[in-house]
């Protein structure tokens, strides 16, 4: 039974990745050349236009973006997936934590390419490989758990109340700017600075940067907690779809 | 003699009407019972709108019961669903793959079938194009024999016994009268009697989300006419 779920989430995720791909003329490059874009219009705006980076805002700013965008994708194709599929779902018995799954998989494989030439852009801009990379896999490791659990809370809650779709890409775009991804939270004053630390993405993208930058290892101790919290929320995002299932079958088609 | 595999004692089943605060539900189902044996072919009458394919989905563990006891020994249940879960932008064989894992297939039980789901398609090259190019013949093709290929212990059919150009029709008709025949334990729905005459060896009659009757598939069928419904020369196909 679980085998069988394993299969039907990589088949699904291929399955998905493909389409993608013949969906437009340039397919795959899509994956490197969107983010590029988006990077791009940052840099402009932040550096050129508002002259507020550093000598390091290029590094600073391309590995918050490719931690954020990894997160920020996830969350909002999987939140949508179950009301997306709500066809298959009056169809079909599945545990439909399978539409997230496939999602958050197929939004991993992009970030890993991307990640790819952000190591490649780090180590020609003269950030080279160091020893603290090993800590790397600990802090996506976090990074997924965390993304699964905010897209199966979203992917639960969604089909009951569609119209959060309206709030989520504003929800969104504030925690960017809350998360220290485009500019350093460095100016934010001391009491108010304790606040943002609460947020999970903060720890992650501070870690991210000080391995990639700094060959700086992690606070271990507030990664723990991230995982922690991490891995409640995702239980609870999973308990969340299997108990509300019976209900998303019987919402108006 | 073992006790029924499915047995329902006054299933009701509520859907939300609209998406509002407050709004008021629709009983689809409101007072269904029933008992399904091994080996049974139980043909379920009654007009549009009655709660048939809300019953059929019911059975399948799709649809939760609001009211009423549902009881199901461990068999497995499965919607004859033609084209589950298509992806327009994958090839035949991709879908093959995807909509038979869906219906709960191992992925190697999928691929030591497909030669045949390849066969019966008669789809031959456009096997491998995306099914984005297929015309709504060759779509129905792929989806009845990938669907054919799941062997549940109850199977569920929901009016659809043969698909496809009149060729196929008869071909899928035939198959599926095998499978059937095989001592397969079915529900068929169906509002066309000789249909369910031919497959069936037990009926129940639902009328207003109710049961009203269940029992031989002739006396049911008499009744159901004597309540004023359509007579036997209705459309068999």
């Amino acid at each position: 039974m679980r085998l069988h779920l394993v299969e039907l989430i990589l088949f699904s995720t291929y399955a998905e990745l493909r389409a993608e791909r013949a969906r437009s003329y340039l397919g795959l490059l899509w994956w490197i050349i969107e983010p590029a874009m988006n990077m791009a219009t940052y840099y402009f705006v932040f550096a050129v236009i508002l002259k507020s980076g550093g000598p390091d805002y290029i590094p600073f700013l391309l590995i918050g973006l490719t931690l954020w965008q990894w997160f920020k994708s996830s969350v909002s194709h999987g939140g949508y997936s179950i009301w997306q599929q709500l066809p298959l779902v009056r169809q079909v018995k599945l545990p439909l934590q399978v539409f997230p799954s496939v999602q958050i998989l197929a939004d991993t494989v992009k970030f890993l390419c991307i990640l790819g030439l952000l190591l490649v852009v780090l180590w020609s801009l003269g950030y080279p490989p160091n020893i603290t990379y090993i800590a790397l896999l600990p802090v996506l490791l976090v990074e997924l758990i965390f993304t699964a659990a905010a897209s199966y809370v979203m992917a639960a809650v969604v089909p009951l109340v569609p119209d959060l779709r309206f709030v989520i890409e504003q929800v969104l775009q504030i925690l960017m700017l809350l998360s220290g991804v485009v500019f350093s939270l460095d100016g934010v004053p001391q009491g108010l600075r304790r606040w943002f630390e609460l947020n999970p993405i903060v720890e992650l993208i501070d870690a991210g940067r000080g391995i990639l930058m700094h060959a700086q290892w992690p606070n271990w101790a507030a990664l723990g907690r991230v995982a922690l919290i991490s891995l409640a929320l995702y239980a609870l995002g999973s308990l969340l779809i299997t108990r509300l299932t019976p209900r998303y079958v019987k919402l108006p088609a | 003699m073992s006790g029924p595999i499915i047995s329902m004692e006054n299933v009701g089943v509520a859907f939300n009407a609209q998406l509002r605060v407050g709004s008021p539900r629709f009983w689809a189902l409101e007072d269904v019972s029933l008992e399904l044996h091994r080996g049974e072919r139980l043909g379920v009458v009654g007009r549009n709108g009655s709660g048939k394919s809300t019953l059929l989905r019911t059975i399948a563990g799709i649809i939760t019961p609001d009211r009423g006891r549902l009881m199901r020994a461990p068999v497995s249940c499965q919607l004859l669903s033609l084209a589950l879960g298509f992806v327009r932008h994958l090839s035949g064989r991709d879908n093959a793959i995807l909509s038979g894992l869906m219906l709960g297939l191992r992925r190697r039980e999928i691929i030591r079938r497909l030669p045949a789901i390849l066969d019966f398609s008669e789809l031959g090259d456009f096997f491998d194009q995306p099914i984005s190019s297929y015309s709504t013949g060759m779509l129905m093709r792929l989806g009845f024999s990938v669907a054919m290929q799941v062997e549940p212990d109850v199977l569920l059919i929901d009016e659809v016994l043969a698909v496809g150009d009149s060729e196929f029709q008869q071909k899928s008709g035939a198959a599926l009268r095998e499978r059937i025949h095989s001592g397969a334990t079915i529900v068929f729905v169906s509002h066309g009697d000789s249909q369910v005459q031919q497959v069936c060896n037990r009926a129940l009659w639902i009328e207003h989300g109710r049961s009203v009757m269940q029992g031989p598939v002739d006396a049911v069928l008499a009744a159901y006419h004597a309540a004023g419904h359509a007579g036997p020369a209705d459309a068999g196909r």
